[in-house]
């Protein structure tokens, strides 16, 4: 058991010291001899999410497989007669292809030895993941004689044919065969598992996986890449909110409360020594502008799914897209999947050559929008800061930022390119509350970390 | 109640109409026999708070109730003063309180004096004990719901563990008040938002997922008994059918026992086209996910009736085809 839960601590799951004390403490409570209930007693107390249930499923009959007891036994299943049968048709075949289906009629199952000396035939030592498993058990079986097994079943049928055996005798043979073999490849399948996730427990564990998702440039991801970012980007939403909300509990406002004046006062008399003040508690609103043109394209769809998170999780937030004007695309997000509204509203704003213009698009949204902006909203604009030589409209920024709770800035680009050709990175930067540098997962998260730091 | 196995829990959870899945007993077996916390996520609307409350009634105890909300303190979840009561005690008694100073000559004796009786104003009488405190104090033992946690603030999780660690609260006024009996625990949490690893790591973890079709059904038939036995089968693999869509809220147990009562009660003797117009509502809570079922539904009933055509043609009689929601013709 405790190398059981080092191989889920080896596989990501993370299980404290108190968790595996309680494993055995709720091992004993069940005892061992109900499989399933043990099961659940491992499970309860060691897997604390339910995203690591896969991962528990996987190395649970790996350490406590089905083992030797599950042999189908020849006496069980068949007939003294057909057994007789099998025998003489076994007496037919050559040496080598007898050895395996006796073995399988006595019932005995691979040793301890015969496993490792194949393991180590096929080439274990090579073995990375665990998802090499499956490459490993193949060649075991391989190495064991499993792999023509079939074909020697096939042959055994034709001579018990041959001899003059009824149909349902052979299909009683084949299926009691069929049975025996499945036993064979499960237990070398869980030896293979037992000494990868072995070897792996050697190998310091490290989550190989989520170091470079956080460093891929948003613009070369896969995928699969793109299905756990979504994940990520999801939790990001969840604490750019609750970072927000916290920020603006913690902020006191000035009006006083008399009722809990006059409770926390009651021990004095009445004497209003202690002033409460009523703590605010305003729900965080965002305010998300993303660029959308043609040097963004390559991050847009990230961004937009960002702002979709943020829009679903936070009830007021307004989220709007512009190349050469402003365009509000909360509806698109309204009601409908992530996978839908992101390439609505890239179609909805075709790119076109060189017409960004973030200044008309202020324009247009102080006319039209400006009350999504107030003094309890958190404004982010994403984009890369480039105009196209437009009039970069700088007072605007500056009176949004005066507007707004705060005005953050998201730029893709690195700050060495900002001011270079048309990018008004620099005067904007100047007059935001922040602007952070976010082209990766791990800049964004940084970003949502230093935000309300 | 002490049930001595994880197989007679699972036969008073029966009893008290809550079918449980072995998974579900050896959880709170455990729960029982470790005196953990049990931790139940899963969909909404899975039988989390309904576990709790047969729970209860298995063992025979009382349940507490602490509903989670954002914003919720610890005076509203432990305890409070009840400074109303204490203020009408101090009026009251203002004559006795004269009597009592009448003979002090200064007035730091007098405080002394109102010192030394301060014990009767900080007494349990005046303590509103609030869900936490109640299952703490309570004579019988008692079994402590905490609803939808995760609706509650990171900060309400935090003060959460030191109470489930030792169930043991310190008022200032009076002293520690530790609980007479362990009460049992039960917190759910609709996934929501990720709870901490400290409180999880206290817990003892049970995800319950929707139901599969056999178990729904055994449900339906304990809670409903008066919805025809073909009919029930049919209203949950309906159901079974709904969760397979990607609604933005698929119906729970609770839904699909809310659709068997209305059946029930407007005499439905088949689930047909017009039925199912007028109570997919009770299912479904989303407009757009009403129109999403419909649609799928009738696709579904379109190629049934196609495949029965090509039957009918080829010359072989249209077998049974499980759920015909079309029956109606």
């Amino acid at each position: 058991m405790v190398k059981f839960a080092a191989a889920l601590r080896a596989a990501g799951v993370r299980i404290s010291l108190a968790e595996s004390q309680d494993a055995f403490a709720a091992t004993q409570a069940v005892g061992v001899m109900d499989r399933r209930r043990f099961r659940t007693a491992l499970q309860t107390t060691l897997v604390k999410d339910h995203t690591d249930r896969p991962t528990f499923d996987k190395l649970f009959p790996v350490y406590f497989g089905s083992g030797p007891e599950g042999m189908p036994n020849a006496e069980d299943q068949l007939t003294p007669e057909q057994i007789e049968q099998i025998r003489q048709a076994l007496s037919m075949l050559a040496g080598e292809l007898r050895e395996m289906l006796e073995r399988m009629l006595e019932g005995r199952n691979f040793t301890w030895e015969e496993l490792e000396q194949a393991a180590q035939r096929a080439g274990l030592d090579r073995a990375r993941t665990m998802a090499d498993q499956g490459w490993l058990s193949r060649r075991m079986a391989q190495q064991l004689g499993l792999a023509q097994i079939m074909d020697e079943i096939q042959m055994l049928l034709n001579k018990m044919a041959m001899a003059g055996a009824n149909p349902r005798d052979q299909a009683d043979t084949q299926a009691f065969l069929e049975g025996s073999l499945a036993n064979l490849q499960q237990q070398v399948q869980n030896f293979a598992g037992i000494s990868l996730a072995e070897r792996m427990r050697e190998t310091v564990p490290q989550h190989i996986d989520d170091r470079p998702l956080m460093d891929i440039p948003f613009q070369n991801l896969s995928a699969d890449e793109i299905d756990r970012l979504k994940h990520e980007v999801s939790r990001l939403a969840a604490r750019l909110r609750t970072r927000a909300a916290l920020r603006q509990k913690r902020g006191k406002g000035r009006r006083l409360d008399p009722k809990s004046t006059i409770r926390a006062n009651l021990r004095h008399g009445n004497v209003p020594f202690v002033l409460v003040h009523r703590v605010r508690r305003r729900k965080a609103r965002f305010t998300l502008i993303c660029d959308v043109s043609t040097s963004m394209r390559p991050v847009v769809s990230f961004l937009l799914l960002l702002m979709y998170q943020v829009q679903a999780q936070v009830g007021r937030t307004r989220s709007f897209a512009f190349i050469d004007h402003m365009e509000d695309i909360s509806q698109a997000f309204e009601g409908q999947r992530p996978e839908q509204a992101v390439p609505e509203v890239l179609y909805r704003l075709p790119p076109g050559h060189y017409n960004t213009d973030l200044g008309r698009s202020l324009e247009g949204f102080f006319r039209d929008q400006l009350g999504a902006v107030d003094s309890r909203t958190t404004v982010i604009i994403c984009g890369d800061g480039r105009n196209n030589y437009n009039p970069a409209r700088d007072d605007l920024v500056d009176l949004l930022a005066r507007k707004a709770r705060k005005l953050v800035w998201f730029n893709p680009e690195p700050p060495a390119l900002w001011g270079t050709g048309d990018s008004d990175m620099p005067a904007y930067a100047s007059l935001v509350d922040a602007v952070f540098q976010v082209a990766n997962l791990r800049q964004l998260s940084q970003a949502v970390d230093q935000l309300f730091a | 109640m002490i049930n001595p196995s994880p197989e007679s829990l699972g036969q008073s959870l029966h009893d008290q109409q809550y079918i449980a899945n072995a998974d579900i007993t050896t959880v709170l077996y455990l729960a029982q026999a470790l005196g953990k916390p049990v931790l139940a996520e899963g969909p909404a609307g899975v039988g989390k708070t309904e576990l709790a409350k047969a729970w209860a009634g298995a063992t025979g105890r009382e349940l507490i109730r602490l509903q989670c909300y954002e914003g919720l303190d610890e005076t509203k979840a432990l305890y409070e003063w009840e400074y109303a009561k204490q203020m009408l005690y101090s009026q009251l008694l203002r004559d006795k309180l004269n009597s009592l100073l009448a003979d002090t000559k200064s007035l730091a004796e007098a405080a002394d004096r109102i010192a030394s009786e301060e014990d009767a104003f900080f007494s349990m009488r005046f303590l509103l004990a609030r869900p936490l405190l109640k299952a703490i104090l309570s004579d019988e033992p008692a079994l402590l719901l905490i609803d939808e946690i995760d609706r509650a603030d990171a900060e309400f999780e935090a003060f959460l563990l030191e109470v489930l660690s030792d169930f043991q609260v310190t008022v200032p006024e009076i002293g520690t008040l530790a609980a007479k009996h362990h009460p049992l625990v039960v917190l759910t949490s609709n996934n929501t938002r990720e709870l901490s690893e400290a409180l999880k790591r206290r817990c003892l973890y049970l995800f319950i997922d929707y139901p599969s079709l056999e178990t729904e059904l055994a449900v339906v038939r304990l809670r409903v008994p008066d919805l025809d036995q073909a009919m029930a089968r049919q209203a949950v693999e309906l159901v079974h059918r709904l969760r397979q869509l990607d609604l933005r809220k698929s119906p729970g147990i609770s839904e699909t026992l809310d659709w068997a009562r209305a059946l029930v009660h407007l005499n439905a003797d088949s689930i047909d086209r017009e039925t199912l117009q007028h109570t997919l509502t009770v299912l479904l809570k989303y407009d757009r996910d009403v129109q999403l079922a419909r649609r799928a539904l009738q696709r579904d009933a379109d190629r049934r009736r196609q495949i029965e055509a090509e039957r009918r043609t080829r010359g072989m009689h249209p077998e049974d085809e499980g759920l015909d929601i079309d029956s109606d013709g």
